[in-house]
């Protein structure tokens, strides 16, 4: 780990001041799940780390008028136990529960979650966030490829490693941005974003603004539900997520939102099989239809194409998990 | 079973060693801190394989805080002879060039010089600061790539030993050895049914938790004083001395606790280095691995190509079986291929058997032991095909298996003539065991049995027994703990004297303070060490005899000991009492033994396991596990059964999670624990144990040496699970979603 200067900023304002104007200068630290292991192996070399755990700002859920606060230092483990998340939400708790060992759900937190780097082996050893050589060569698709993308965009080839991004998206979700200028909201789908050079990010941040909340509408009537195919259960990423948030009427689909996690650099919206429910009772036939549909487009790697397979039955068995879950 | 009754032996005390575990006060070799010490960083070749064309230190030399760089060019030349440290007959070159590179680089991760800083942030910039100008060439990374004629060389001046004869052919290929027993061509033309399968088998590492340190002191006077994690103290001085041309007595080397070995920590790969640091700065230095650096710079256990062919009769007994083993040894020789040979049919009495071995040089990390080193490789292969034959032949797999059962006598390919073993025992427990009649009900599930070997080792020990006055003994040994051995070893020398396990404090020193004692490994502390003990034991009673034939006016050949009591007619006095009159009967007490036994006694473990494979996504889970292995005797049976779990796990490992990703230009992918995927006590099953008790005659207390045998089994019988729950055979490890995926498809 390279030497750093450390900020504990008492309030927000002043951690927004403590931050840089270009990426590098500053990292922000909470939960420190990923930052501390991307510092020790020399991914991340900030000169400033600033910690926003303490900033009141940050913590805490609450009940708004339309919908829900989470603050985004609140841990993994916080949002698993609150009784407004667990009453209507079922699909943010599944994907929480699947952040394993315990000790990463004490710690992780929500707004970590959105923000963390992705785990693309190449960028992990050095190879700069789209994984290319000092040629400028693309590397996964001619090396080992087998957790990668099965939808990459352009010359992203990592999946979003977040957990929460494919059911907030499906909720229809946004966030809160601080900056210097103010704060701003955005979709949470807009806060994804494809990096276009080896040294950009895969969030839309500025290098100077702080995620500070996420803000989830009324879940009432909305049938939710998240599946994630895992090889291991703990101390792993899925391999494959189906998110899925589905608005009744009577007994059939109104509409559906179904979002794809671990397949793509961003979580991917599954447009078509979207469509395809609309105004249809859901049977395990229309739920497996659905999944073959929403992997329409796919383009595997070399060593990738059972992650097709595996994004199916993970937006089949969303959707069946949905249809028991509360509405 | 024998009937001899034990005071000590078979209980279950608390080990020596726990307060300082669970309190974390327990000192490993990262925690040592001394005045002035430097620390080291290493630098590690990017490429599989390229030749070294100069390296220019002046940088990292120049940087603020650094303090002394090596390379290779700063061993003494010690030539190139032929050296004995525990492993076999080795060329010297190659484990000083495993060490630091000269020449050329062979593997990713291979190092190639070490730098010595204020701290290790420092090390770690200066070592990136080091020139090195590579000529990178072409590298093989499996051994049927490695074996094909025109392939590219690793060592230009290897040539391939074959059938125990050098031949002059420069080849990839150390050695190719056959075994042969009976008329193989008979044994196949008096089948009923042949089959003949290829098998793969990935690289995987020990994994185990503390990553390798060692810090050295090369003290004024002209000793070397090294600290660091390994298997075995006296393995280290004896390289140590050797690669920097010193007597043995110049180097004296202090083992630390050790977070886990399992093989992988008996090569040496940081105490020259961190000697040639010291001897340069006159300062202590220590150097600690990054799990990276694990990963890619220290020996996992070989990747194989296995082909078997088994003969067998309609009613299943078999008339033939042929083995083919190619191993990856990894950058030099020494793949664990000969292990493989003498496991691959051990649990079977075969007439008719060719088994050929071939230790293959590839560009990987050099391979090094791990838990029964290429035992489970071999039974991998061997146990799903004699699955496949009591599939065809419709019988019970147990069945086939005892129907064909080594037992006392059964000759081995390899020469080996059976002692007593419970390989019998084993599998009719198999078969007796309720998990093995339990109805397994639902879709996709599946149950499977395997069973494996493990010879074990003898090899020497040595230990000393003081008594003290308050009726205590202090128990000094050389073998590295693991497992739970100071409390096996001492719960020994306790039965012997009839005192309290508590009553032994078992103490692991340094290479001056106890005579020679080879590795812990070969499943050999609690046998070997064990038996040290109970010669010292022994050493104490007869002395301790001496002195209450003293205190009564007899002679020593009066006094009797029993029951914890040295007794004569009319006299009695306990072990305590008298250890508390040793200062006016003639002075202290001291037993002492020195071992090299030869009854080694191999065991056999089996397991049971339970399946379900989740069809749509190739997961398998693992509903049910049973490991069931035979001990000889148990000395203390909570750390016989935490061996077989221990083992289990790893052995669950290879079938379903682990492997290297290499790259086409040998770069590890996945050199870390989150990429690796090693399996957590969140992703296991409750192991269930069983211990089989079929005392090894060739030990005081029938102790066979329990750590390996068990796993072995768990990939075969993993895959034989696999095979019954969703009808494909998997031949390939690991058996992990994307493997299983297209085997799936494949049927489909």
């Amino acid at each position: 780990m390279q030497a750093f200067e450390y900020a504990n900023p008492a309030t927000l304002q002043e951690a927004v001041a403590m931050l840089g104007s270009s990426w590098g200068e500053a990292d922000i630290l909470a939960g420190g799940t990923d930052l501390i292991s991307l510092m020790k192996d020399y991914i991340h070399t900030p000169k400033r780390v600033v910690n926003i755990k303490g900033l009141k700002e940050l913590q805490g859920i609450t009940k708004t008028a339309t919908g829900l606060r989470i603050g985004a230092v609140v841990t993994f483990d916080e949002v698993a136990e609150s009784p407004l998340i667990r009453s209507e939400y079922p699909s943010i708790v599944q994907a929480v529960l699947g952040v394993a060992s315990p000790q990463i759900r004490n710690m992780g937190t929500v707004g970590g979650d959105l923000c963390q780097r992705n785990r693309c082996w190449y960028f992990r050893q050095g190879f700069g966030t789209l994984g290319k050589d000092k040629d400028g060569t693309s590397l996964p698709p001619i090396g080992e490829n087998r957790y990668h993308a099965i939808f990459p965009k352009g010359d992203a080839y990592f999946v979003s490693a977040s957990s929460l991004g494919p059911p907030l998206i499906a909720l229809g979700a946004k966030v809160k941005i601080a900056g210097p200028s103010g704060s701003r909201e955005i979709p949470v789908e807009e806060l994804f974003v494809v990096p276009t050079s080896n040294k950009g990010r895969e969030v839309s941040l500025a290098p100077n603004e702080i995620l500070t909340e996420i803000l989830i509408p009324s879940a009432r009537g909305v049938r939710n539900a998240t599946y994630e195919v895992r090889h291991k259960q703990a101390l792993d990423w899925p391999l494959a997520t189906a998110s899925v948030a589905l608005r009744m009427k009577g007994s059939t689909v109104a509409s559906a939102k179904i979002v794809l996690g671990h397949v793509g650099p961003t979580p991917v919206i599954a447009t078509e099989a979207e469509a395809l429910l609309a105004g249809k009772a859901l049977t395990p036939d229309l739920a497996a239809e659905a999944g073959k549909v929403a992997v329409n487009g796919a383009k595997p790697l070399s060593g990738n194409e059972y992650k097709v397979q595996l994004t199916r039955v993970a937006v089949k068995r969303a959707l069946m998990e949905a249809m028991k879950a509360r509405a | 079973m024998s009937t001899q009754s034990y005071q000590v032996i078979g209980t279950r005390p608390i080990r020596h060693d726990g307060v300082d575990k669970v309190t974390g006060r327990a000192l490993y070799g990262a925690d040592i801190q001394m005045a002035g010490l430097l620390h080291g960083a290493i630098l590690r070749s990017p490429h599989a394989h390229a030749r070294i064309r100069s390296i220019n230190t002046s940088k990292a030399e120049a940087l603020a805080g650094v303090k002394a760089v090596v390379t290779a060019a700063d061993f003494p030349p010690t030539g190139d002879r032929i050296v004995d440290l525990g492993e076999g007959e080795t060329p010297l070159s190659y484990i000083r060039g495993n060490i630091l590179a000269s020449g050329k680089v062979l593997y990713r991760g291979h190092a190639v010089a070490a730098v010595a800083a204020t701290s290790p942030h420092i090390a770690a910039e200066a070592a990136s600061l080091i020139e090195v100008e590579y000529e990178p060439l072409p590298c093989v990374l499996t051994a049927p790539e490695a074996m094909r004629p025109g392939a590219p060389l690793l060592h230009e001046d290897l040539k391939t030993k074959e059938f125990g004869q050098q031949t002059d052919r420069v080849s990839n290929i150390a050695e190719h050895f056959r075994h042969s027993l009976g008329d193989l061509e008979k044994g196949f033309a008096e089948a009923d049914i042949v089959l003949e399968r290829e098998f793969h088998t990935a690289t995987v590492h020990q994994g185990y938790i503390e990553p390798h340190n060692a810090t050295a002191l090369w003290n004024n006077d002209g000793r070397l004083l090294i600290w660091c994690s390994t298997q075995g103290a006296f393995v280290v001085r004896d390289t140590t001395a050797c690669i920097l041309d010193l007597p043995v007595s110049q180097v004296k080397v202090t083992p630390m606790e050790i977070g886990g070995g399992f093989g992988g920590k008996i090569p040496v790969y940081l105490e020259p280095v961190a000697a040639l640091l010291s001897k340069k700065t006159g300062r202590p230095v220590k150097i600690v691995m990054s799990r990276k650096e694990v990963f890619e710079g220290t020996g996992p256990t070989p990747g194989s190509f296995i082909r078997i062919k088994i003969g067998a009769k309609r009613d299943g007994r078999f008339t033939a079986a042929q083995a083919d083993l190619a191993y990856e040894a990894g950058a030099y020789p020494g793949a664990m291929v000969g292990a493989g040979a003498m496991t691959v049919f051990a649990a079977y009495d075969i007439p008719n058997v060719t088994i050929d071995g071939y230790d293959v040089v590839v560009n990987k990390p050099s391979t090094a032991a791990y838990r029964a080193p290429g035992a489970t490789n071999a039974a991998f292969a061997t146990e799903t095909v004699v699955d496949e034959i009591a599939e065809h032949l419709g019988l019970d797999p147990l069945d086939l298996r005892l129907k064909n059962a080594a037992k006392e006598g059964t000759r081995r390919a390899d020469g080996l003539k059976y002692r007593r073993i419970g390989c019998v025992e084993v599998l009719e427990a198999m078969k007796a065991h309720p998990h093995y009649r339990a109805p397994l009900e639902g879709a996709n599930r599946g149950r499977g049995v395997a069973i494996g070997y493990w010879f074990n080792a003898g090899l020497p020990s040595s230990c000393t027994i003081s008594v003290n006055a308050d009726g205590s003994v202090t128990l000094v040994e050389g073998s590295t703990d693991i497992g739970g051995t100071r409390t096996s070893v001492a719960m020994q020398a306790a039965e012997v004297l009839g005192i309290p396990a508590g009553s032994v404090h078992p103490v692991v020193v340094d290479t001056d303070s106890v005579g020679f004692t080879a590795v812990t490994g070969g499943s050999r502390t609690t046998f070997a060490t064990g038996w040290a003990a109970y010669e010292a034991a022994q050493d104490v009673l007869r002395q301790m005899k001496e002195r209450a034939a003293k205190l009564w006016g007899l002679e020593p050949s009066a006094v009797r000991f029993e029951g914890g009591h040295f007794r004569a007619s009319g006299h009695e006095i306990s072990f305590a009492e008298l250890a508390a009159r040793l200062a006016e009967t003639g002075g202290p007490v001291v037993g002492r033994a020195t071992v090299n036994p030869r009854g080694v006694g191999g065991s056999f473990a089996g397991c049971i396991v339970d399946v379900e494979v989740d069809p749509e996504t190739g997961k398998t889970s693992i509903l049910r596990f049973t490991s069931i292995q035979d001990a000889g005797r148990a000395i203390h049976p909570s750390y016989v059964e935490g061996q077989m779990q221990g083992g289990s796990v790893q052995g669950i490992g290879w079938a379903l999670n682990e492997e290297y990703f290499m790259g086409p230009d040998g770069e590890m992918r996945n050199s870390s624990l989150l990429d690796y995927r090693m399996p957590t006590a969140l992703d296991l099953p409750m192991i269930d144990t069983q211990i089989v008790e079929v005392p090894n005659p060739g030990h005081p207390f029938g102790v066979r040496g329990v750590g390996e045998a068990n796993i072995v089994p768990p990939p075969a019988a993993i895959a034989n699970a696999i095979y019954r729950a969703v009808g494909v055979r998997m031949r390939r490890l690991p058996m992990s979603p994307p493997n299983l995926m297209q085997e799936l498809w494949k049927k489909s």
